[in-house]
């Protein structure tokens, strides 16, 4: 029924391999699984990973992205590659051959943002797989344990999960307070001038937004395995937080190279409309909203055309999104593109600025506060109250909680805690406690 | 350097936890349901009509931004002439930019099951049984259904059944083939031996017959508010009761210092200023019993709102009168409706629960509803003992 086969895609895979090298792409090793559509989205739940721990959000994942499908909302090539090494990358049986060549194409790029970009400098690529592995095996044995449970891990994990994204954008390992407060103390003691003016004893010693890892080091009330959950939670996280912080530019970076490559290989001519048709589908605009493909790919051609391809592996290699975006991204860009922003006044949403002359600027920082981890609010840690009472705030930007969401994350926190949690914010220009 | 691997693997990964969250719904579909058993708008609805929960619980909170002036959201409009101060859209309506990829924006994550009530009193009652439900023989009335059974060459035209007419027609061009009596590509007709028409054949069966019977206290003391309460709960009883027997007759009798058999609306529309004689409401239903409903044929429920109160002098005969229905009856639910927290202040029970209270068994409860929350713990407290 397909019209191909392995051995057509390893052929052909040497080709890729081949041109690619010649364009100093430098990438994992990718093995590509070949499975249906219905173990595809089966991987997508799991972001991929051959083995992941159970949670039932992951059912709710599956069935959404099936749903979708259905409503013919999803028409776009599923590609599904993870950092690994090597990039295990999964291809679609019902795929055309063009399709799978053009997926192939995408993932070397992938892959080669994961080697190089230096936001994925600490994901420990090598042996992720295994601590995936690991992870699932814990928890299979919590879930398995009579005295504790599916319902107790999924009290911590409902948790967790809630708080994942709150924890440092760029995978830094968590230093216990305590050390933190002892190497203080020595640095004063040793007449370090720089901390000559702080207090050890004020608490949190530092501003802390590694609220997961705070909470396991400093909750009162946990136990060995729910703060292994915490902190597997926690490890997965940051390992995935450089693909939110460059979503951007790792798509941008594989269109870049899946449409150069593919026009490159010599393909027959058969291939080559719906190639194209195909690539035109993936970066495309999505009307009033950012479609990352698209505008990765736009810049990084802008990059090449602007300032010559050496800089488009420069900007691979150092930037993130929002560094990328405020380093490339300009007025000519925004009108192109034809970027505005709206916001809700009363009850409707309304343009504020459009890309001409003057608005661009303030276009240009609105998108910067929206992608990568500028899009998850900024919560720290204030202070441990007597009666264990948490107190959390949110750092106010302008951009108000939802509320209804914030009380219930609220609501996790303390059974992460095992207290009382407050929370300060500003909702309509007032302070506002939860 | 790449490697490719087949995967014939057939196993359902994400199954369990699929599993997991259909549970979680199924859960937030019940949870949802006690806070609407007792909403104005269902009540009153017959089986059929959907009706539309919105279920709640399964989202993934995390902190999230809202929607308000400072949020600026920015959007592509390539090709698209925009100008500053044009109105995109409307709050409520999907806002025009929805990006959801990352997980940390709010998405539109609310359920709302349209379902009707008989399934709704399928998830609701679906951890209850009724006590003592027998099958009692009847000996008039048996139920008729129709059951398809098979296919016949001659029929009324609504009953074509045109695959299979279409199958037999598919045959009989194969069969012409492979005798040579007719030639690939030849036109091939419809013949009228081709017809299939679907035979319906009319089933009866003996029926489990149930009679339920709603006893209302409308003297002064029943205010409006407890009036309500107490339809709600009638409400649910009845689509309980209905989902268990395939015939159901419901009779309601009202009764202040007299007791008389009323139509629905009347039931919980008109009230008296009189007192109360609880007896005659009880007697009325025997009598009812009596006449038409025979406890040898119809399975009987009695139900009894009430706020407690009684004249005194009429305390024995309303015991032993409640006594004879209980036995005759396959459940007796009394219950007493009292919105104000007076009673709980006085720490005493009143006239009827005191006289109630030695009656207490298998089939015969007393419950308490103060607001509309109590109606479910109500219904809980009749049915949740019994299990099959």
């Amino acid at each position: 029924m397909s019209d191909w086969n392995i051995k057509d895609l390893e052929e052909w895979d040497d080709k890729i391999i081949e041109l690619a090298k010649t364009h100093n792409l430098d990438w994992f090793p990718i093995s590509y699984e070949i499975c249906d559509y219905y173990a595809m989205i089966g991987n997508m739940a799991y972001h991929g990973m051959p083995l992941h721990y159970r949670h039932w959000s992951y059912g709710k994942s599956f069935e959404r992205t099936h749903q979708m499908y259905n409503l013919g909302a999803e028409g776009l090539p599923y590609e599904l590659i993870i950092n690994s090494d090597p990039s295990i990358a999964y291809l679609m049986r019902e795929n055309p051959f063009y399709l799978q060549l053009l997926i192939m194409c995408h993932c070397v790029g992938h892959s080669d943002f994961f080697k190089n970009n230096l936001t994925f400098a600490n994901t420990g690529p090598e042996n992720v797989i295994q601590r995936f592995k690991n992870a699932k095996k814990r928890i299979d044995s919590y879930i398995e344990d009579p005295s504790i449970g599916i319902e107790k891990v999924e009290r911590i994990l409902d948790a967790a999960h809630a708080l994942s994204l709150h924890i440092p954008p760029n995978c830094k390992d968590y230093v216990p307070h305590k050390k933190r407060r002892k190497d203080l103390i020595k640095r004063i003691k040793s007449g370090d001038e720089s901390v000559k003016k702080r207090n050890p004893d004020q608490f949190p010693i530092d501003e802390e937004i590694d609220l997961l890892s705070f909470i396991s080091e400093m909750s009162i009330n946990l136990e060995d395995w729910e703060r292994d959950l915490i902190d597997i939670v926690r490890a997965e996280s940051s390992y995935f937080m450089p693909q939110i912080r460059t979503k951007i530019m790792n798509e941008g970076w594989a269109s870049f190279w899946h449409y150069r490559l593919m026009n490159d290989l010599d393909l027959p001519q058969k291939y080559h409309i719906p190639f194209l048709k195909s690539h035109n589908q993936v970066v495309t605009p999505h009307l009033g909203r950012i479609n990352p493909y698209h505008l990765g790919f736009h810049l990084f051609n802008k990059i090449e055309e602007r300032y010559g391809l050496e800089e488009c592996f420069i900007a691979r290699e150092v930037c993130h999104d929002e560094s990328f975006l405020r380093q490339y991204l300009t007025e000519e860009d925004c009108f192109e593109l034809n970027l505005f922003s709206y916001s809700l006044y009363k009850r409707d949403y309304v343009i504020n600025e459009i890309s001409d002359g003057e608005g661009w600027k303030e276009i240009k920082s609105s998108l910067i506060k929206q992608i990568g981890s500028n899009s998850i609010p900024k919560i720290i840690v204030r202070e441990v109250k007597p009666n264990n009472v948490l107190r959390i705030h949110h750092e106010h930007d302008g951009r108000d909680l939802e509320l209804g969401y914030a009380e219930k994350v609220v609501d996790y926190i303390s059974t992460l805690w095992g207290g009382v949690v407050r929370l300060d914010t500003v909702i309509e220009d007032e302070p506002f406690e939860i | 350097m790449s490697t490719f691997k087949e995967n014939r693997n057939v196993s359902d990964r994400s199954g369990s936890d699929r599993q997991r969250h259909k549970d979680k719904i199924d859960k937030a579909i019940k949870e949802g349901i006690h806070d609407i058993v007792a909403d104005e708008s269902i009540i009153g609805k017959d089986g059929k009509k959907k009706i539309k929960i919105p279920v709640k619980g399964i989202k993934e909170y995390r902190f999230v931004y809202g929607d308000n002036e400072n949020k600026k959201n920015v959007g592509s409009a390539q090709g698209q002439d925009v100008s500053r101060g044009q109105r995109i859209g409307q709050r409520g309506q999907q806002s025009p930019g929805n990006p959801d990829k990352a997980g940390n924006k709010k998405g539109e994550e609310f359920y709302e099951v349209e379902i009707t009530l008989e399934e709704l009193a399928a998830y609701l009652f679906d951890e209850f049984n009724l006590p003592n439900m027998q099958k009692k023989k009847y000996k008039n009335i048996s139920s008729k259904s129709f059951k398809r059974h098979g296919y016949r060459n001659e029929g009324i035209r609504p009953r074509l059944d045109k695959k299979e007419t279409i199958k037999k027609k598919i045959k009989r061009r194969k069969k012409a083939l492979k005798n040579g009596t007719l030639e690939e590509g030849d036109r091939f007709g419809f013949h009228h031996d081709d017809l299939r028409y679907r035979f319906i054949k009319e089933k009866k069966k003996p029926t489990s017959n149930a009679a339920i019977f709603f006893i209302m206290d409308i003297s002064g003391s029943m205010t409006k508010p407890k009036k309500f309460l107490a339809r709600s709960f009638f409400f649910l009883l009845y689509h309980f009761i209905r989902s268990r027997y395939e015939n159901v007759e419901h009779c309601f009798i009202s009764h202040d210092t007299s007791a008389s058999e009323v139509n629905e609306e009347d039931f919980f529309g008109k009230g008296s200023t009189g007192g109360t004689l609880v007896s005659t409401g009880l007697d009325k239903c025997l009598d009812v019993v009596e006449s038409r409903f025979h406890p040898s044929t119809w399975n009987i429920y009695v139900f009894q709102c009430s706020d407690g109160d009684n004249w005194p002098e009429d305390n024995d005969g309303c015991v032993k009168s409640a006594v004879k229905l209980k036995e005759l009856s396959q459940f007796y639910g009394y219950c007493e409706i009292e919105p104000s927290e007076q009673r709980l202040a006085w720490m005493k029970m009143s006239q009827l629960s005191e006289l109630f209270t030695p009656l207490v068994g298998e089939n015969f409860k007393i419950a308490e509803i103060r607001k509309k929350d109590d109606i479910w713990l109500a219904f809980q407290r009749f049915f949740g003992g019994f299990r099959e």
